[in-house]
């Protein structure tokens, strides 16, 4: 039987739509439902009723998300562009990364984040849609994992893998790769 | 309706006759301070003093099982909720005053002004999502209430019916820090459908206004 030959966003909706089977998944973020970038795109074959469109508030999609965990919920929380998504850094680097620590113990909040890394290519989306923060973002978080996907053979089993072991993780995926 | 200064919205049901003897409150804000002047409290704390009776009008209106978010200056609200007074002071004074927490009781703070509104909204949506009859309940001082992220949590969870109670509790300052005169206004303009009382602090900021030797 030959290999079948998956693409980077093969493995990312491959994932999207594993990660969907979970009672308790539910995605947000900006074009979750609607058109408008390739978020949309990643839930192809995602129920509508696991996604939640979300206004234009970072800060507080991060602390939704937060909240939602702390009740049972595993949210992925999306976002299109890694210059928006440091708008949530409050959310991210002083609270969900230090919950548990802060919390003694008390809270273990989950959440799967998703970043888009905006392209380049063909056409240059310019300086405010296009940056890769990675290793600062990892540099600022201590408990967080971050993954960065620059490889499509990891993109399955490290979403797998945050899933099963139910931990907070950051996903840096590339719009150029899509 | 103003009552004992505090604002309580139209159509809100009172859950408890009575919680506890507001001395409690005094009484480990006062053991605390002592701990702390002792020098064996190694981290900062936010004592409260002069809102004993607002809160404990407040918390006739939640239940034990609703969540509550608040801030650093926390021991009374954590008290009101139900928090053995044993675990409250443990957590004190490994340094966790500025955010206690409890999985049984529903109940986290931050000490990141505003930190807890978003995850607060967060939950209450949850909670519409799992058909719960609980509320979330959260606290803001007058400052934190002229913020962006308080309005994007305040519209979000009124426009989608949200079982979000929101108490401010204005002593008139951030840190030291005049809200009024900092925002340019005579009044601190609030919703009609949250919460609202006025009190005066009666400890400093953080610390117990005393030099200590740790």
């Amino acid at each position: 039987m030959g290999e079948f030959l998956m693409t980077y966003f093969g493995e990312i909706n491959k994932s999207m739509k594993f990660m969907a089977q979970k009672k308790k998944i539910l995605f947000l973020g900006q074009s979750t439902e609607v058109p408008g970038n390739l978020i949309f795109k990643s839930l192809e074959g995602v129920k509508k009723q696991k996604k939640i469109e979300m206004p234009v508030f970072e800060e507080t999609q991060m602390g939704i998300s937060i909240g939602l965990a702390l009740n049972g919920f595993i949210p992925v929380t999306c976002y299109p562009r890694f210059d928006f998504f440091i708008l949530s850094l409050n959310q991210l680097v002083n609270h969900l990364d230090k919950f548990e620590k802060i919390s003694s113990g008390e809270f273990k909040p989950f959440v799967i984040i998703r970043v888009l890394v905006g392209s380049k290519k063909p056409i240059d989306a310019g300086l405010q849609h296009t940056q890769n923060y990675h290793r600062e973002i990892k540099s600022m978080l201590k408990y967080i994992s971050v993954v960065n996907l620059k490889d499509k053979n990891q993109i399955f089993p490290e979403y797998k893998k945050a899933l099963i072991k139910k931990r907070s993780t950051v996903f840096i995926e590339y719009s150029e790769k899509y | 309706m103003l009552s004992n200064k505090i604002y309580i919205p139209k159509n809100k049901k009172k859950i408890r006759k009575k919680i506890f003897n507001i001395d409690t409150i005094v009484n480990f804000e006062k053991e605390i301070f002592n701990i702390y002047n002792q020098g064996k409290i190694k981290y900062p704390i936010h004592l409260t003093k002069g809102n004993e009776v607002q809160l404990s009008e407040i918390f006739k209106y939640i239940d034990k099982k609703d969540w509550v978010f608040t801030s650093w200056r926390n021991h009374a609200h954590a008290l009101l909720h139900g928090l053995p007074k044993n675990k409250l002071k443990k957590q004190i004074i490994t340094g966790k005053s500025m955010y206690v927490s409890s999985k049984k009781n529903n109940f986290f703070c931050s000490s990141i002004a505003g930190g807890v509104i978003p995850i607060a909204l967060g939950a209450a949506l949850a909670l519409k999502k799992n058909k719960s009859k609980k509320k979330v309940w959260l606290f803001v001082g007058d400052m934190t209430s002229m913020m962006g992220v308080f309005y994007e949590a305040y519209n979000y969870s009124r426009n989608f019916n949200l079982p979000l109670e929101i108490v401010i509790e204005d002593n008139g300052q951030s840190v030291y820090t005049d809200t009024k005169k900092t925002w340019n206004i005579k009044k601190l303009k609030y919703p009609n459908d949250v919460f609202y009382y006025k009190f005066k602090l009666g400890y400093p900021h953080h610390g117990t206004g005393q030099w200590v030797s740790f």
